[in-house]
C-alpha cells in the first residue's frame, strides 16, 4: 500500500494532463475535480491507515517500487520508508493537502486553465509524499528536485504575466544554487559509503564510518540545499516573489509542505547532525537571524500575501533554531502546528482576496468583520496561534523551542526567538486589525465566498485550536507525546518546571503586549507606512537585499554571457572555422592551377619527381 | 677512350636533350631535343656493343636510326598540321588538357 | 657535339637551333667513327643529316616565321638553368649506372657493314621488317596528316 500512496497522485496527474492536454479550451469541471480532489481525499484515507499501523507499534513500513540501479555492490531502488517520522509528515501533507485542494476547486473556478493546475497540483503531492517516503538519499532527492519543479510550475501559473516567469525563474534558480550544495552533500555521503546499501537505515547504522570533518561537510553542504529549499537567509529571496502564484499554491507549498522539506530533511539526517553539534549552531544561529530578519520586514509590509510570505520565513528560522540545537522532534512539531495555522491564513487571505475583487494591499481593505465573519473568526484564531497564546497550537510549540535554546544555554539564540515572538504577533495582529477592524477607505463590493472555500478554513481553524495537544510539555501536565512517538535523537533537557512556566509566562506576556501594541495602532486607523526615515525606508524597500544581489550576481552574469554571446562566439569559434574553410579554399586554387594544360609543364613535374629520386638514390643509398 | 668517357657523353647529351624539352616553347627545338635524346640511345648501344664484343648493340643503333627518321616524318606533318590550325608553332597554346577554369 | 646541342636549346631563333642540330648530328656521326662502326657512322649521316636538311627547309619554307610570330619565352634563361638543376642528380644517376660496367674494350676491331649484315640478318630480322613497314606507315600517315587538313579547309569554306 504504501507504493500506491506516492503512485497514485503521478498516476492522476498523467492521466488529468492526457485529458487536458486532448483539449485546453474544453472546461470539464467536474471531472477535474473529481479526479484532482479525489485523489488526494484517497492519499490522506491511506496515510491515515499507514499511521494507525505504525502507532500500533509495528514498526517500520517499508515497500519497494522497482530496482532502480544496479552495478555490482552499487544498488539503488525507488523504494520507500513509512517510519515514525514519515508517518508524521505524510498525515499532515495528505489532510491538509486535500483540504486545500477542496478550497482551490473554488478559488479556481473561473480560470481557464482549470485542468492544469491540478495536474500541477496532484503532480507536487506526489513529489512531496515521494520526498519524504524515501527510503534512500536518492529517491529523497528525485523527490526535492520534483517539488522545486512544481513549485516553478505552480508560481509562474498565471503566465500571461511576463513578471510572474520571472519571479518562476527566481525561485527555482535559487532552488538550483542550494540544490548545488545538496547534491554535493550526498555525493560526498555516497563516496564516504563506497557504495554498499545506501539506505537511511544502513547509513545510520553505519555512520561511525565517516570522519567527523567529512561529516561537518556534509552535513554543511545538505544544508545550503535546506537554505534554498526553506528560504532562510541568504536564499530567501524567491519566497516574496512566489506570492505571484494562485493563492492555493501559496497556501499549499510555501507554507505547509514544500518550504518545510528542510526542516524534514535535517530531521531525516538527525543521525549526521547529532554527531556534528558545531553545524546545528550554525543552523539554528541562520535561523535565528532569519526569524528576526523577516519579522521586522514583515511589521512594514503592505501586501497582505506578502506579511504572511514573510511570516513564513519567520517561522521556518524558529524549526530550524529548534532542530539545529538538537530537538529535532520540537522542531517537527512546530512543523506540524505551523502548517495548521499558516495554511489556514493564506486560505483566509485568498478569501479576502476574492471577496475585493482581487485587491491585496490591506490599507485598502478595512471593516470586514461584518461581510466576512466565517473568515474573520477562523483568521483570529490562526492568528491567536501564531502569536503563541495558549492554549492554541502555536504556543506549545514555540515554547518547546524556546525552552531548549534556553536550556541549552545559548541565550542568544533564545532571546533573538523570543523577541521575534513579539514582533510576530505585532505584525500579525496588525494585518487583522487593518483588515478586519479599522473601518474602509471607500465604498466596497463584497463579494459573496463560495462555501468550498469557507469549509475548509473551519476545519483547519479547530486544527489549529487542538493540534498543540499532542506534544505538551511535561511541565503542563501532558506528556509530550509526539516527542516519545518520533523518537528521534533528541537532546537531553533539564530544566525545572519553575523555570519553565517564566519562560512560558514571558512569551504570553509579549504576545499579549503585541497585541494590544497592534489594537492601539491599527484598530482604529490603519495608514499604510510611509518612506520618512532611514529606518523606514531601508526596512520598506527590504532592505535592498533584492537590489544588492541583482548588483553583485545577476549583472556580472548577464555580463559574461552577453560577451560570450556577441564576442567570443563569434570570433574565436566562427572564426576558426572561417580560418579553416580559408585555407582549403586558397590551396584549392593554388592547385588548381598547376593543370595549366600545357604538356611541357607536366614534362616539368616529372622531372622534378625524377630528380628527386635520383637525389635520394645517390646521397642516401650510397650509390655515390 | 675508355668506355667511361662515352658514357659520360651521352649522359650529358640526354640531359642536354631534358632540358631542352622542357623550357623550350617553340615546337621545332621540342623536336630536335628528342631526336637528341634518341641520338644519345644510340650512342650508348653502340658503345655497349663495343664493350661486350657482340655486334648487336650496333644492329639496335641502325635500327634506332630508322625509327629516327620514321618519327621525323609524323613529327614535321605534325607540326604543318597545327601551324595551319592555329597560325603558331608556341606549345603554350594547346592547353586543352586543362579542366574547367576555376579562377583565374 | 656539346657546344652544338647547347646552341640547339638555347637558340631563341628556330634556323640557327636547326644549324646546332645539324653539327650535333655530324658530331655522334664522328664518334660512332670513333667506335669503329664505321657502318654506323655512315648511316648516321646518311639519314640524321638528311632529315636534318629536310627539317631546315620545312622550318624556312613552310612555317615562314617572321621574327615577332617566334613564341614568346620570356623566363628562358631562367627556366633553363632551373631545369638544369633538376636534371643533373638523373645524370649523374644515369652515369654512375653505366659505369658499373666494366671499363675497357674487349675488341677494338671494326665493326663493318660484314659482320652487322650477318648478325641484321640472322638474328635481328623481325624487327627489320617491323622498321620496314614502321618507315611505310610513317610516310603513309605523314603524308595523311598533312593533307587532311586542306580537306578540313575545304569543309569549313
Amino acid at each position: 500500500m504504501i507504493n500506491w500512496i506516492v503512485l497514485l497522485p503521478f498516476l492522476s496527474s498523467l492521466f488529468m494532463a492526457i485529458v487536458y492536454l486532448g483539449n485546453t479550451k474544453v472546461k470539464r469541471y467536474a471531472f477535474y475535480t473529481a479526479v484532482g480532489v479525489g485523489t488526494p481525499l484517497a492519499m490522506t484515507i491511506m496515510s491515515l491507515m499507514l499511521a494507525i499501523e505504525v502507532i500500533n507499534g509495528s514498526g517500520t513500513i517499508h515497500g519497494t517500487l522497482i530496482q532502480w540501479i544496479h552495478i555490482g555492490d552499487f544498488d539503488i531502488s525507488i523504494a520507500f520508508m513509512a517510519d515514525r517520522l514519515s508517518v508524521v509528515m505524510i498525515s499532515f501533507i495528505t489532510f491538509i493537502g486535500t483540504l486545500i485542494h477542496i478550497y482551490a476547486a473554488g478559488y479556481m473556478k473561473d480560470d481557464e486553465g482549470y485542468g492544469k493546475f491540478f495536474v500541477y497540483f496532484n503532480l507536487f503531492m506526489g513529489s512531496m509524499l515521494l520526498l519524504v517516503l524515501a527510503d534512500n538519499p536518492i529517491i529523497m532527492f528525485v523527490g526535492w528536485e520534483l517539488v522545486g519543479l512544481c513549485s516553478y510550475l505552480l508560481i509562474g501559473f498565471y503566465h500571461k504575466d511576463p513578471a510572474n516567469i520571472k519571479a518562476a525563474n527566481k525561485a527555482f534558480m535559487l532552488n538550483r544554487v542550494g540544490d548545488f550544495g545538496f547534491i554535493m552533500g550526498i555525493s560526498l555521503l555516497f563516496v564516504s559509503f563506497g557504495g554498499g546499501g545506501f539506505t537511511f537505515e544502513a547509513i545510520a547504522d553505519n555512520i561511525s564510518i565517516v570522519s567527523p570533518e567529512m561529516l561537518t561537510l556534509i552535513g554543511l553542504l545538505l544544508f545550503v540545499g535546506a537554505m534554498g529549499k526553506s528560504a532562510q537567509i541568504p536564499l530567501y529571496v524567491w519566497l516574496p516573489d512566489a506570492m505571484a502564484g494562485p493563492t492555493p499554491v501559496s497556501a499549499l507549498i510555501h507554507a505547509a509542505t514544500m518550504v518545510t522539506a528542510g526542516v524534514y530533511m535535517v530531521a531525516r539526517y538527525s543521525f549526521i547532525y547529532v554527531e556534528i553539534p558545531d553545524v546545528g549552531l550554525f543552523i539554528a544561529s541562520i535561523g535565528a537571524a532569519s526569524a528576526l530578519f523577516a519579522a521586522i520586514i514583515a511589521c512594514y509590509q503592505s501586501d497582505i500575501k506578502k506579511i504572511l510570505a514573510y511570516s513564513t520565513m519567520s517561522q521556518l528560522g524558529y524549526m530550524f533554531m529548534a532542530v539545529g540545537l538538537g530537538a529535532y522532534s520540537s522542531g517537527i512539531f512546530h512543523v506540524f502546528t505551523h502548517a495548521f495555522f499558516k495554511a489556514l491564513l493564506f486560505m483566509g487571505a485568498g478569501a479576502v482576496i476574492v471577496a475585493l475583487h482581487h485587491e491585496q494591499n490591506i490599507f485598502k481593505m478595512g471593516g470586514l468583520k461584518k461581510p466576512l465573519k466565517l473568515v474573520y473568526i477562523t483568521m483570529f484564531i490562526a492568528t491567536l496561534a501564531i502569536s503563541g497564546i495558549p492554549p492554541f497550537a502555536g504556543f506549545f510549540s514555540k515554547d518547546a523551542i524556546l525552552v531548549t535554546a534556553f536550556a541549552s544555554e545559548h541565550y542568544v539564540i533564545w532571546g533573538i526567538g523570543t523577541l521575534t515572538a513579539g514582533l510576530t504577533a505585532f505584525y500579525m495582529f496588525r494585518m487583522l486589525f487593518t483588515v478586519f477592524h479599522s473601518p474602509a477607505k471607500e465604498e466596497q463590493h463584497v463579494q459573496i465566498v463560495p462555501k468550498s472555500m469557507t469549509w475548509p478554513l473551519v476545519i483547519l481553524a479547530f486544527g489549529s485550536a487542538t493540534a498543540g495537544f499532542l506534544g505538551v510539555n511535561a511541565a503542563y501536565g501532558g506528556s509530550a507525546w509526539i516527542n516519545h512517538f518520533l523518537a528521534l535523537p533528541d537532546l537531553e533537557l533539564h530544566l525545572s518546571h519553575a523555570t519553565e512556566y517564566m519562560l512560558g509566562g514571558l512569551n504570553v506576556i509579549l504576545g499579549l503586549l503585541g497585541m494590544g501594541l497592534a489594537y492601539k495602532l491599527f484598530a482604529q486607523n490603519a495608514k499604510e507606512p510611509e518612506e520618512d526615515s532611514l529606518w523606514r525606508r531601508l526596512v520598506i524597500n527590504k532592505f535592498y537585499i533584492d537590489e544588492i544581489y541583482e548588483f553583485l550576481i545577476v549583472k556580472p552574469l548577464l555580463l559574461l554571457s552577453y560577451f560570450i554571446a556577441k564576442v567570443i562566439d563569434p570570433k574565436i569559434f566562427d572564426g576558426f572555422i572561417n580560418l579553416n574553410v580559408w585555407i582549403y579554399r586558397t590551396s584549392a586554387m593554388l592547385f588548381a592551377k598547376l593543370q595549366n594544360g600545357k604538356v611541357r609543364y607536366y614534362a616539368l613535374y616529372i622531372l622534378v619527381s625524377v630528380s628527386a629520386i635520383s637525389y635520394y638514390m645517390l646521397v642516401k643509398l650510397g650509390v655515390m | 677512350m675508355t668506355p667511361n668517357m662515352f658514357f659520360l657523353l651521352a649522359s650529358i647529351l640526354f640531359s642536354i636533350g631534358l632540358v631542352g624539352l622542357v623550357s623550350r616553347k617553340n615546337l621545332f627545338v621540342l623536336y630536335m631535343s628528342i631526336e637528341l635524346m634518341l641520338s644519345s640511345v644510340s650512342l650508348i648501344l653502340a658503345t655497349l656493343s663495343k664493350v661486350l664484343g657482340e655486334a648487336s648493340g650496333s644492329v639496335m643503333a641502325l635500327l634506332m636510326i630508322g625509327v629516327i627518321a620514321s618519327e621525323a616524318a609524323v613529327f614535321l606533318a605534325m607540326i604543318i598540321n597545327l601551324y595551319r590550325a592555329n597560325r603558331t608553332v608556341d606549345s603554350d597554346t594547346f592547353n586543352k588538357l586543362r579542366e574547367g577554369v576555376y579562377n583565374d | 657535339m656539346i657546344v652544338g646541342s647547347f646552341a640547339m636549346i638555347s637558340n631563341r631563333q628556330t634556323v640557327f637551333s636547326a644549324f646546332g642540330f645539324l653539327v650535333a648530328m655530324i658530331g655522334l656521326a664522328g664518334i660512332f667513327a670513333l667506335l669503329n662502326s664505321q657502318f654506323l657512322a655512315i648511316a648516321q649521316i646518311m639519314v640524321s643529316v638528311g632529315a636534318v636538311v629536310v627539317f631546315s627547309m620545312l622550318t624556312i619554307l613552310t612555317v615562314n616565321a617572321k621574327e615577332e610570330n617566334l613564341p614568346h619565352e620570356p623566363n628562358k634563361t631562367k627556366w633553363i638553368l632551373f631545369t638544369s638543376l633538376l636534371v643533373a642528380p638523373f645524370t649523374l644517376l644515369l652515369y654512375k649506372v653505366l659505369a658499373t660496367l666494366p671499363n675497357e674494350f674487349v675488341q677494338l676491331e671494326t665493326i663493318n657493314s660484314k659482320i652487322m649484315g650477318k648478325v641484321l640478318f640472322s638474328e635481328w630480322v623481325l624487327p627489320f621488317e617491323i622498321l620496314s613497314i614502321l618507315l611505310l606507315s610513317a610516310m603513309v600517315g605523314a603524308i595523311v596528316i598533312a593533307r587532311k587538313s586542306k580537306r578540313k579547309e575545304r569543309r569549313r569554306s
